[in-house]
């Protein structure tokens, strides 16, 4: 008995010897056998390695013969743009042997070739082997792609009639991270720098490539260990016979060779399959991840060029690609190519799929962005091609919010599509490829999780896998495989298509049939009563990092979220003033934030130029913001707290905005205090200094917040210190000399609020391994850092309403400090707790421990658009498999008369607990960034125990006010507020015609509103459904009410 | 050099995934940490004489670059 432990790869191999490498090739399908004492390693050859070799042989036939191009010439450069350049050099000669690209190096290559002689009458290739991305221009015209999984192009179509001669020019981008990290071939090649092989023009064996297809096909169904092992066999001997009729010197005999293939093999029915599997071309694209977007313009062109350009090769093929953003790219820089585009979409072979501007991540983006994700991404498809996308292409983001099932429906969409859950999941299989997704407000879409991996080479095996682990077999109909290579590998291949012919000949293959995405989803899923319901979030159970990795990119979205709403409604106020509605620009905003958004950048799996870019994004973003919110009178609002346009004498001088008007943009009484910016205020918040008050102002309407409270008068008698212990209007506290909270009593009902570490930091071992900056280990808390007390909490600042301690704490070696502000108020129950940290640290997290008085098995999470209850116990996989979730800006844990909520400005990371929950704070990973997250950060968040539960406590109102300042504008409110619904956005429609106006409804409630005005519903795309002046509304439901634009003029100010 | 090697090498090193820290430059030997995909990178040596043609280019010098990669722990093996 024989162990084979190792096959090497063969010499020289490249192409398709990877896949067999992949597939397992030369390993005895996973048989081990061992002898009593002795491992023995098989030094002979088995019939298959046999076979195996002469593929690489007959390999090396497929160029009949080769012609070398010489003269060409090199010029290296440094992209900078979307279609900018820094040159590095001028053009130099490039000769075969020549070292060429350099670390993100573009190069432009350019030269002439001619026909030879030889190849009069006969088909001409342009060949070139390279581990780069390359776009190809043959006189002039795009002739298509040359990269690792492609390495030739078919001259004839671009040459003149009668002319033998040509010019050629090169644009390459080099590809260190090959689009597959189980693509070992590709791995070997990649690297800055390459050797350059030569370009040549040349002849295809036809006979010879048609038996490697057919090879490529063979060895794969005998050696993955995917199928029948005795129709295994037989191919192995039935090829090896099909094998010895060539003559490996001259390549004579490859046609018999086919022949007997085909009498031997594909016509032998003795063996029979099942299935049935819908094949889908596609290319999945990452617009940032291991390159920066700005690459992505290049990387898309090429792959819609490379997609194009087999489409002229095989009419019947058809290919799927995504992300609205991608289009309007190639738009925008490649118009030549777009021309060409529009026709084959029109023809039905290119099909745009997936509504959402771009793939983004679906737990964070609130519920406003995903909606603008779609209405911006269906917009600009109805704009450049006439057509709504009826489904969601979202592959590889990491798990889907509950509420997006409402989202999709009404933007158009009724299908969605994710792979991640089937494949990725690492505790429990997720029951389902093909179900209806029910969402938090009972929409319901139609759903499909392919069973296997959306970027596949088309292997047979691939296929077999795909069936064999697909859930609904029992319902019939087909199942959904995905093929094409990612990341710029540019989709399909001629091979790939070439397999897909040779599929139906296999007796053992599942039936397969290449179709367009939409078709696969019509055919399959609508009305399909069989289907059965998955009612809640699509949890991935991986990548639970990604809520926490690079806090300064969660933080920034939130805040810029609000801020674009913001900016949205006041500029829709200042319209009723008189202004121009600055659309436009608002919308140009809006896809930026929506750009970085994408499920590799938002989530911090990324490298580290990715991150500048979307910090760089984020402070333009932020700057053009404030530039719009400032318009009408300046950075801040210009008129004092009596309308006076000077600062009055004393408490206001030289203020820059202590005093000044301000606007609030909720539409609800505010009932927390503001922190309102004041040089000479006795507080430092974020760097400001400033005060703290309760400023009194109605829904929509001007505020003006009181004098601040400051000088030796004040009174700060509502607090009394005594050590360690402090009393307030609220609460009887003992604190910890670490800031944690040992007792929160509540003075009123005398009921205490810990139970186990408060407010209590712990500093865990962060490593999950490769994945590093995607995931937390469920065993992260097995090893804890100690922090020490560098200086003990005590009483930093106080006045008549805000009073401050201080407690400051280091790491292990004093690698970081972390200073923690605790704020006590005298008007309002909630604790703030500032967070200012140094952070040099590497595979360390910080999480913030909340252990409860309160017996609740559920914890309450905010999702942006109502709230989802998670278990707290573990009593089964599925629960202990959710040991770290995504919630927005609150959480709460509480019994039926009280609970602890815990309000944040921007972390999304939590645990549940028995005892209530850890938050998520920062973490310290090196892969892709080895600098993620490392510096200074500062961020704030409120507790807030309550009485009652979540919903009669305010807690989502109380949320929005802490992550909603008051707005610096002078703008005059709205005569109506929509309570008590939430208005999550409002805008002038994209046609102009419609003020839009987004109510949400989410604490769970039903009922209806009057409107005040006549008004008309819309869906999410602000298509007219019907006219509304009664709004009934249910729990968790998106509601988005029109208005006339001149109705709305007219409407008197309030 | 230390100023050339952040502002103009590293960047492009980042750039494709890379990592690369001055560590010092005594006697025309330059010594540089690679982390991240350079660490394991199977033809390190070429982006290494690329490091070598620019400083020369750039600032006239000749000089030997001494790569010291430091992988993460996972990929230790």
């Amino acid at each position: 008995l024989i162990l084979f432990t190792a096959w090497p790869p063969l010499a020289g191999g490249t192409g398709k010897d990877r896949l067999k490498a992949r597939a397992g090739f030369g390993i005895r399908a996973g048989k081990e056998f061992s002898m009593a004492f002795v491992k023995v390693v098989r030094r002979g050859m088995l019939p298959e390695e046999w076979a195996q070799l002469r593929y690489g042989w007959v390999k090396r036939g497929i160029i009949k013969r080769k012609f070398e191009i010489t003269g060409l010439e090199i010029r290296d450069a440094l992209q900078t743009g979307e279609n900018t350049y820094t040159f590095l050099s001028d053009y130099r000669p490039l000769k075969k042997g020549d070292m060429y690209f350099s670390p993100d190096g573009t190069v432009f290559i350019k030269g002439h070739g001619a026909i030879p002689e030889e190849l009069k009458g006969k088909e001409a290739w342009f060949f070139l082997r390279t581990a780069a991305e390359m776009i190809v221009k043959i006189d002039g015209r795009y002739a298509g792609g040359i990269d690792p999984n492609r390495d030739r192009l078919l001259l004839d179509p671009w040459l003149e009639e009668g002319k033998r001669d040509f010019s050629f020019e090169i644009e390459g981008y080099n590809r260190s991270k090959p689009d597959d990290e189980r693509n070992l071939d590709t791995m070997a090649l990649r690297g800055c720098r390459q050797i350059f092989e030569g370009a040549y023009v040349a002849e295809l064996n036809r006979e010879v490539l048609s038996l490697y297809y057919d090879l490529t096909l063979l060895l794969d169904v005998a050696c993955a260990g995917t199928f029948d092992e005795e129709y295994q066999r037989f191919v192995v001997r039935e090829l090896n016979k099909a094998l010895d009729l060539i003559d490996y010197d001259s390549f004579e005999g490859a046609a018999a060779a086919s022949r007997y293939i085909e009498e031997h093999i594909y016509r032998n029915r003795d063996f029979a399959s099942s299935g049935n599997v819908a094949l889908v071309g596609h290319s999945h694209l990452d617009i940032a991840y291991y390159w920066r977007r700005i690459h992505v313009a290049q990387k898309n062109a090429r792959t819609v060029l490379i997609q194009m350009r087999l489409m002229d090769r095989y009419p019947e093929f058809r290919y799927a690609h995504t992300q609205p953003y991608t289009y309007e790219q190639l738009e925008k820089y490649y118009p030549e190519l777009f021309a060409e585009l529009k026709d084959k979409i029109k023809e039905g072979r290119f099909e745009p799929v997936g509504a959402m501007y771009v793939e983004p991540d679906c737990n964070i983006p609130a519920a406003e962005s995903l909606i603008r994700q779609c209405l911006y991404g269906q917009h600009y498809y109805r704009r450049a091609f006439g057509i709504t996308v009826d489904n969601a292409w979202l592959p590889d983001v990491f798990g889907n919010s509950w509420i997006l099932p409402q989202i999709l429906k009404k933007s158009g969409v009724d299908y969605f599509v994710s792979n991640k859950m089937s494949t990725w999941n690492d505790t429990n299989r997720f029951p389902h490829n093909h179900f209806l997704w029910k969402g938090i407000d009972g929409s319901e879409v139609y759903a499909c999780v392919p069973p296997t991996h959306f970027i596949t080479w088309n292997m047979p095996s691939q296929i077999k896998e795909n069936w064999d682990a697909y859930q609904e077999k029992e319902g019939g109909g087909q199942t959904l495989s995905m093929f094409g290579y990612g990341d710029g590998g540019s989709g399909a291949t001629e091979e790939m298509l070439e397999l897909m012919a040779r599929f139906e000949k296999l007796s053992v293959m599942p039936k397969t049939q290449h179709m367009r995405a939409d078709e696969f989803l019509h055919r399959n899923l609508k009305d399909n009563l069989g289907l059965e319901t998955w009612d809640g979030e699509l949890y991935l159970e991986m990548h639970r990092g990604t809520f926490t990795t690079k806090s300064d990119l969660k933080a920034y979205n939130r805040r810029l979220e609000f801020k674009l709403r913001d900016a949205e409604l006041i500029a829709l106020l200042r319209m009723k003033e008189g202004a121009a509605y600055p659309g436009e620009e608002l919308r140009e905003c809006y896809k930026m934030l929506l750009l970085n958004q994408f499920h590799d950048i938002l989530p911090g799996s990324h490298i580290h130029p990715v991150y500048e870019d979307a910090m760089r994004d984020y402070r333009e973003l932020e700057s053009r913001l404030d530039a719009l919110l400032g318009q009408e009178d300046g950075a801040a609002g210009a008129a004092d707290a009596l309308g006076r346009e000077d600062p009055p004498e004393g408490a206001f001088s030289g203020g820059l905005t202590a005093g000044r008007q301000y606007f609030n943009s909720l539409n609800w009484k505010r009932e927390s205090v503001a922190f309102i910016p004041w040089k000479d205020g006795p507080f430092v918040r974020k760097g400001e200094r400033g005060y703290f008050c309760l400023p009194e102002g109605e829904a929509l309407s001007a505020v003006f917040p009181g004098r601040p409270p400051v000088g030796g008068g004040d009174d700060t008698s509502w607090l009394k210190v005594e050590g360690l212990k402090a009393e307030t209007p609220f609460y009887s506290i003992r604190f910890a000399p670490d800031g944690s909270l040992e007792s929160l009593c509540d003075r009123k009902t005398g009921r205490e609020w810990t139970d186990g570490g408060f407010n209590k930091l712990h500093l865990y071992q962060d490593m999950p391994g490769l994945y590093d900056a995607w995931d937390i280990l469920p065993g992260y808390k097995d090893v804890e850092f100690p922090f020490t007390v560098e200086e003990e909490l005590h009483l930093t600042a106080v006045d008549g309403a805000a009073a401050e301690f201080t407690v400051l704490l280091k790491t292990p070696q004093d690698k970081s400090s972390w200073r923690m502000l605790l704020r006590l108020f005298k008007d309002v129950p909630g604790i703030e707790v500032e967070h200012v940290a140094d952070w040099n640290e590497k595979h360390r997290m910080v999480k913030a421990e909340f252990s409860c008085n309160v017996l609740s098995r559920e914890l309450v999470c905010d999702t942006s658009a109502g709230y989802i209850r998670r278990e707290t116990h573990k009593n089964t996989s599925w629960q202990k498999a959710r040991f770290e979730v995504c919630h927005h800006k609150w959480c709460d844990f509480a019994e039926r008369d009280g609970g602890v909520a815990v309000i944040n400005e921007g972390k999304y990371g939590l645990g549940p607990e028995e005892k209530g929950f850890s938050l998520s704070l920062l973490r310290s990973t090196i892969r892709p960034d080895i600098l993620s997250d490392m510096g200074r950060h500062d961020f704030c968040c409120l507790i807030l125990p309550h009485q009652g539960d979540a919903v009669e406590a305010k807690i989502n109102r109380r949320a929005y006010e802490f992550n909603v300042p008051l707005a610096p504008s002078r703008v005059k409110g709205l005569p109506f507020d929509f309570a008590p619904l939430y208005l999550q956005a409002a805008k002038l429609s994209e046609d102009g015609k419609y003020v839009i106006f987004r109510l949400g409804e989410q604490d769970g409630l039903r009922g209806q509103v009057r409107l005040p005005f006549k008004g008309v519903l819309m869906n999410l795309l602000e298509d007219v459904e019907r006219e509304a002046e009664i709004l009934a509304y249910k729990p968790f439901e998106i509601l988005t009410v029109g208005m006339k634009v001149e109705d709305y003029l007219e409407k008197r100010e309030k | 050099l230390e100023e050339y090697i952040n502002s103009r090498i590293v960047p492009r090193i980042q750039g494709d995934g890379g990592w690369a820290e001055f560590v010092s430059y005594e006697n025309g030997e330059l010594a540089l940490i690679f982390r991240g995909e350079c660490s394991k990178c199977m033809i390190l040596e070429r982006c290494i004489d690329w490091i070598s043609q620019e400083v020369k280019r750039d600032l006239g010098e000749e000089i030997t670059v001494k790569p010291l990669p430091r992988k993460p722990f996972f990929w230790d093996n």
